[in-house]
């Protein structure tokens, strides 16, 4: 409580009659709640409302299954070969994302499958009605968490005063020694 | 079956006689159960209260229909998934909660955190702090009948829950701490918009307190009730705006500083610890009220320095493993309803060994047990909801 509150009790304005008059200054003031499903509400870019997958990004390195605290990510993947391209090359052998779902009956928005993926395949999107009323719904396949990227805004500029990205610093760094030639290190190693 | 209530308006016990048809009188305690699950309380706290007629005579807290393990689960997480459990228990408090692990994780690294992240840090406590005064500030009063007040702190609540939101991306469960600083830079504006925020909640707060302070039924169900005494706040270890309703003058913010709070409470700033002598719970309730205002005054202050720090990070890199050298260290903060601790033991692992879990809440209702004999049973729920609790903080 205020000195001003007090001092305006000991005047002799009832609590009650105070209180009344705020609730009537409250109502000539215009309205502050908006009518939500005729005016949706605007959300910040980094809310985390659902994430979505850009399945062509996916390595299926399985970083984010691994990390996820209750493991609500699940992801099969095969291995295909990629025959060689040049005459007397190596075949070589990529993953194949089969299946990539997220069991959003089991997560808990921590975001931290978004932050470990490597190759920028999982995102936050602010979008948020996805309520079901079966719970098994709540599982979204990979078709449903790709819908889900045309939804996902760009992220806010950072503040004035944060650090410069990582590719501006590392310009003004100097360059790296160049590495020592290869005769050198193979003496280096037999010695 | 004749019964007849002897009513006396006098301080003393009164007895409840009952007659017993032909088998003479006899005076009979009842046990009532209050929960788990019943209107009166929040969550599922559940109290055995004997009563002798309208006057209690013992209670017990029943405590652990939460329990959800939170401490075991620590065990197999690493520092970044424990922030996800950690921010979880006292769902009104999510950044303060955060803040215990990664303070202990830093001090027990030895990490010197960023500046920036150091005052960003500050600053969203704060803000936290309030949201979580005013989600109680409005709920308190509909606890004895009032439904208006929370109106009026939930647009507040609102405002500020807004401009967490645009920082972290969560509206209750921030998950914006990491060890060593911040999970990502705050968004262009951001401060700008605190401000803003800060301005419109301090100058609509007179309203709030306008249907609260002094309004005389208010003032009747509580002033006088549910007195607390300083020594019970020592035996049941009572911290927080209750312990300091009581004049126990003790926050850790002052006392043990951490963050920038060394800063703010020296001598000449904006920081000062609020404290009633009454114990009552008129005086808890006031506690809340006026940390709201200290809260806002110090989240302004963090602005202002924040806007003249120079340019840099606000996190450090870390190895993608994150290894805590061997060791045990207990870290203490300040959270909004009080001490909030976490024993880390480590045993140079990227989970810790042991992750003890201290809750203000846990022994702020334990004290119940001393507060409510002696009261009314009308009087139970003011007593009941002006400890402050959230019975995940307690259960864990």
């Amino acid at each position: 409580m205020t000195e001003a509150a007090k001092g305006s009790r000991a005047a002799g304005i009832p609590g009650l009659v105070r209180g009344l008059a705020a609730t009537a200054r409250t109502l000539a003031r215009p309205t502050h709640t908006s009518e939500y499903p005729d005016a949706p509400p605007s959300l910040p870019p980094r809310s985390r409302g659902v994430i979505a997958l850009l399945a062509e990004n996916c390595t299926s390195c399985m970083l984010c299954a691994r990390e996820c605290p209750d493991w609500c990510i699940y992801i099969d993947s095969h291995k295909e070969t990629v025959p060689a391209t040049t005459p007397g090359g190596r075949d070589r052998q990529r993953n194949v994302l089969d299946r990539f779902a997220i069991d959003f009956s089991l997560c808990m928005y921590c975001g931290i499958c978004v932050e470990v993926c490597p190759f920028d395949a999982l995102f936050w999107s602010p979008e948020f009605e996805y309520a079901e009323l079966d719970i098994r719904e709540l599982l979204h396949e990979r078709d449903r968490l790709g819908q889900w990227m045309a939804t996902v805004p760009p992220p806010p500029a950072l503040d004035e005063r944060s650090a410069d990205p990582a590719e501006v610093s590392a310009l003004g760094k100097p360059a790296r020694a160049p590495r020592a030639p290869r005769q050198a290190a193979a003496e280096e190693g037999q010695a | 079956m004749g019964q007849t209530g002897e009513v006396t308006t006098t301080d003393g016990p009164r007895e409840l006689t009952v007659g017993m048809g032909a088998g003479g009188l006899a005076t009979a305690d009842m046990v009532l159960n209050i929960g788990p699950q019943h209107p009166a309380t929040h969550g599922v706290l559940r109290l055995r209260i004997v009563v002798d007629g309208e006057r209690i005579i013992t209670a017990e807290p029943v405590v652990g229909y939460m329990h959800r393990g939170a401490e075991k689960l620590f065990e197999v997480r690493d520092y970044r998934q424990i922030i996800v459990l950690a921010n979880r228990h006292d769902w009104l408090s999510a950044f303060a909660n955060e803040l215990g692990v990664v303070l202990g994780v830093e001090q027990m690294l030895g990490l010197e955190v960023p500046e920036r992240a150091v005052w960003a840090r500050t600053l969203l406590a704060e803000l936290n702090r309030v949201l979580n005064h005013l989600m109680f500030l409005g709920s308190y009063p509909l606890e004895l009948g009032a439904i208006t007040p929370i109106f009026y702190a939930f647009r507040e609540r609102e405002e500020l829950q807004a401009v967490m939101e645009e920082a972290s991306g969560g509206r209750m469960h921030y998950m914006f701490n990491r060890v060593g600083g911040l999970k990502e830079d705050l968004p262009a504006g951001w401060l700008d918009r605190v401000t803003h925020a800060v301005r419109a909640v301090r100058g609509r707060l007179p309203d709030l307190e306008a249907l609260i302070s002094g309004n005389e039924i208010l003032e009747a169900r509580t002033r006088g009730i549910g007195l607390l005494s300083p020594e019970a706040v020592a035996a049941y270890g009572v911290s927080g705006p209750i312990a300091r309703a009581s004049g126990v003058d003790m926050d850790l913010r002052r006392d043990a500083p951490y963050l920038a709070y060394p800063e703010l409470f020296a001598p000449g700033g904006p920081g000062r610890v609020v404290t009633r002598t009454a114990g009552d719970c008129l005086a808890r309730l006031e506690v809340l009220l006026e940390q709201v205002h200290v809260s806002l005054d110090l989240a302004d202050a963090c602005v202002e320095r924040m806007r003249s720090l120079p340019q840099g990070p606000v996190n450090v890199r870390l190895p993608k493993v994150l290894k805590v050298p061997e060791g045990d260290l207990y870290t203490a903060t300040e959270n909004p309803l009080g001490f909030n601790g976490y024993y880390l033991v480590s045993r140079g692992e990227k989970t810790p060994w042991r992750l003890k879990l201290r809750s203000a809440s846990f022994n702020n209702i334990g004290v119940l047990r001393e507060l409510l004999p002696g009261a009314l049973i009308s009087d139970m729920v003011a007593i009941l909801g002006s400890t402050f609790f959230v019975v995940g903080d307690i259960d864990k």
